[in-house]
């Protein structure tokens, strides 16, 4: 008879083991709380329902659902539960959270469709307010900086129904390239920021070395909302200042009231995509991409240029430890100084709390719990830079390094705070629920002029520009039809310095 | 003769009416109460899930008539099924005259690996397709560029040009076996004697299957065609897995012009769930206007 074989673990083993733990754990190049069962979860303020439950919760996923993947168990275990978590790109939740909400079965915890005007989820009694779930909620939101928990925003009647864990100073369109391709091209990213010719040039070159086997430059081309998000940010570096958000703040110059579709810095813009695919420069299957898709292809040396986000660092982190690439700003056009980016204050990644959702105590408690300097600092030693934890003590205090710290660094350097026309006037929210972005949107104009099914840039542009004009007109019209107090003149701002950060006292002064 | 009042006719048949309530009150909810809801559903400026819903009469309808897009997915969409219904029974015939012979023994075999892909998800072919047909790495690209059919990767759904003629050539594949199982349906209908009395005759070959056997399956092929026509009108999943609509709405047919505005704008506004009745009841009068002609061109093939 065969002899079981018995495992036997020499002192010798034991003592390499122990060397090498304590050598990672020293070096600190692995954070302990990636160590699963190590998230130290305190106890609940108040005694929870012991009734158990499942709480089901949705929201854009990428590297907020790797840390809720890791924390959900633990937590859950913890309160004697289970969740369910969905998360899913932002195209799935802009066509689930509105069924669900229509027949009453959205999660207990969700995110609004991109767009859609928080007040109207409020008074359609879609959501109910945090007070009654978050303990101290007064002492807990004082915590946060300010700007973060606006009335209008995410604060109404007095009561706070969205929750921001994560802060907005980010942009999705940063130069993440191969190092070995770029630097056989020639070029070095991190010298300074890149004009639209070095780009055209180096895409140019790491297409001629891929001799076929890879390219230049990728997109995720059939998710349309990428190609309005390069030119809007392109756009903003080269100059047309514009505000960030929904239909009501998005490609809107401030200081005039107008949209700025048509202007040359987004014209210039959308040549240099279109120059990219005239070279030969593009990769040949970006129409019948997404952006996970064509993220995905970067490491496998499919390209060496994409432009997106810095969720980008914790996929390729995890899927592709060993291939090197950078991360830089966006590049400028030919002969400018790159000009300030803007976001309109609050958080991101708001989490609203379904009318019908009984697992209220438990949301509110983890919610509380990750809106505290621990939860935060665990979020950022997961998420990093993709969703940046909104408390800066905290990502402070996480000890980001590589790509991850690059990318805060540049997102503090070149954000500013802009205006936002639902701070000034709340009234604006009800324009936001009348309006409707017009057929075809920017994003569809550009994948049409990429393709080559729609023709001539300006032309195209300038039609754009004034489907939005109109569109916005209407729904201020509509708006004020059923009483909103609301005119055109709320989106000037004339005391706006696009090199300042735009604050409570900005909105004071007009 | 006396007849009988409705109330005793009515009483004498009550175990009739009794056994046809069931299926008359889910046809009633599932049905009736749906298409009535969106008649009246298409008279509103309504988003679907907000309170607010104003009465606007046949402003919906003049809108649609006049978008560009609606009517170029209206068309696309009698591409679509001009495209592929054709090809479908005629392949299907073809093969289903092969696979009704007897003497081939392997019949079975091949009639159950091209009836395969109609039991297969249909959301997962339109996925496994969109890699199929990938340029990068995508099987089709690789044979093609193997056999030196082309020089360089053809983006098969990301070219305005080739997107729909893909899509349809995979709906064609994916559904090809039940074609085949109606007209194998149809031949064997067709008694063993006639075939050996027109052997008897000398009609062999072609002149058997045109003078002899289509005649007797005509009847078949209007209904075929009819299940097709109407088949090839809905291909929702199919389009969404695969392209979406896209490229800048090359592929969109009206069943996703339908979903893009009552549910999904990529922009992330408001959807219009009154707009789309309005062109969901358009599209739905269409198909029915088609059903009704053809129902009408099957009456007469049948005098015939």
């Amino acid at each position: 008879m065969k002899k079981k074989k018995e495992l036997k673990i020499s002192r010798r083993t034991v003592m390499k083991g122990a060397l090498a733990a304590g050598a990672m754990m020293s070096a600190g190049s692995i954070p302990s709380k990636l160590f699963a069962g190590e998230f130290n979860i305190p106890d609940p303020l108040k005694p929870l329902p012991t009734t158990g439950g499942n709480m089901r919760w949705i929201d854009s996923g990428d590297m907020k659902g790797v840390f809720w993947k890791k924390l959900f168990p633990e937590y859950a275990a913890s309160r004697g539960i289970t969740i369910e978590y969905d998360g899913l790109p932002w195209k799935e939740i802009n066509k689930i959270v509105p069924i669900a909400i229509r027949n009453g079965t959205v999660h207990d915890v969700f995110q609004l469709p991109i767009g859609m005007d928080p007040g109207v989820a409020v008074s359609e009694g879609w959501v109910q307010p945090w007070d009654d779930y978050i303990e101290n909620i007064d002492e807990w939101l004082g915590a946060f900086p300010s700007g973060v928990y606006l009335p209008g925003v995410n604060q109404f009647n007095g009561k706070t129904y969205g929750t921001c864990l994560t802060a907005n100073k980010r942009t999705g369109t940063c130069l993440l390239y191969s190092e070995k391709y770029m630097s056989e091209a020639g070029y070095d990213p991190q010298a300074g920021r890149m004009t639209y010719s070095e780009i055209r040039d180096a895409a140019k070159k790491i297409t001629k070395n891929g001799n076929g086997q890879y390219y230049g430059w990728i997109i995720g081309g059939n998710q349309v909302n990428r190609w309005e998000d390069v030119v809007h940010t392109f756009g903003q570096v080269g100059g047309a200042h514009s505000g960030r958000g929904g239909f009501t703040n998005r490609h809107i110059n401030f200081q005039n009231g107008k949209f700025q579709i048509a202007s040359d810095q987004y014209m210039e813009a959308v040549e240099l995509l279109l120059q990219l695919k005239s070279d030969g420069s593009a990769f040949p299957g970006v129409m019948s991409m997404n952006a996970p898709q064509a993220r995905a292809l970067m490491p496998q040396g499919a390209a060496g240029m994409i432009f997106q986000g810095p969720w980008c660092i914790g996929v390729w982190g995890r899927d592709a430890p060993n291939w090197k690439y950078g991360i830089a700003s966006e590049p400028v056009p030919d002969g400018k100084e790159a000009q300030p980016l803007y976001i309109a204050e609050g958080g991101s990644n708001t989490f609203w709390l379904s009318a019908n959702s009984t697992m209220g105590p438990f949301a509110g408690d983890l919610i509380r719990f990750m809106g505290t300097e621990q939860g935060q600092i665990y979020w950022a030693q997961t998420v990093g830079a993709a969703d940046p934890a909104v408390n800066p003590d905290a990502v402070a205090k996480a000890g980001l390094t590589g790509p991850s710290a690059q990318a805060l660094a540049m997102f503090a350097e070149n954000i500013l705070v802009g205006p936002n026309p639902i701070v000034r006037n709340k009234d604006v929210g009800i324009v936001a629920a009348k309006s409707r972005v017009p057929d075809p949107s920017l994003a569809l104009v550009i994948q049409g002029l990429y393709t080559g099914q729609l023709k001539g840039v300006e032309a195209q542009l300038k039609d754009c520009n004034q489907r939005y004009e109109d569109a916005l007109d209407k729904a201020v019209e509509e708006a004020r039809a059923d009483g909103a107090n609301v005119t055109r003149d709320d989106w000037v701002f004339p005391n706006w310095d696009v090199y300042s950060n735009y604050g409570a006292e900005k909105y004071q002064e007009i | 003769m006396h007849k009988k009042p409705l109330s005793k006719q009515i009483y004498d048949a009550r175990w009739c009416y009794l056994f046809v309530l069931p299926c008359s009150i889910l046809t009633g909810m599932f049905v009736i109460y749906p298409i009535g809801m969106s008649w009246y559903f298409s008279l509103l400026d309504w988003s679907g899930f907000t309170k607010e819903a104003k009465f606007i009469g046949l402003q919906n309808y003049y809108e649609a008539v006049n978008d560009k897009f609606f009517w170029d997915a209206f068309i696309r969409s009698f591409i679509f099924m001009f495209g592929t219904v054709p090809v479908k029974i005629v392949l299907g015939f073809i093969i289903a005259v092969f696979l009704n012979n007897q003497v081939l023994k392997l019949a079975p075999f091949f009639r159950t690996v091209i009836f395969m892909p109609v039991v297969t998800a249909i959301a997962i072919i339109g996925i496994v397709m969109t890699f199929v047909f990938s340029p990068f790495n995508g099987p089709a690209n690789k044979f093609l560029m193997s056999t030196n059919l082309t020089s360089a990767p053809i983006d098969f759904l990301g070219n305005p040009d080739t997107v729909l003629p893909t899509v349809m050539g995979v709906y064609v594949w994916k559904w090809l076996g039940i074609t085949m199982m109606y007209w194998l349906a149809a031949l064997q209908t067709v008694p063993q004697d006639v075939y050996d009395a027109a052997k008897i005759d000398g009609a062999e070959g072609y002149r058997l299957w045109i003078h002899i056997i289509l005649p007797i399956v005509l009847p078949f092929a209007i209904v075929i065609i009819l299940v097709e026509a109407v088949g090839a009108l809905n291909v929702f999943p199919l389009i969404e897995t695969m392209t979406a609509g896209g490229p800048f709405f090359s592929s969109e047919v009206m069943e996703i012009y339908i979903f893009r505005t009552a549910f999904v704008t990529d922009s992330g506004t408001m959807p219009r769930l009154g707009y789309a009745c309005a062109a969901g009841v358009f599209w739905g009068v269409a198909v029915l206007f088609i059903t009704v002609l053809q129902g009408l061109w099957m009456r007469r093939t049948r005098r015939i």
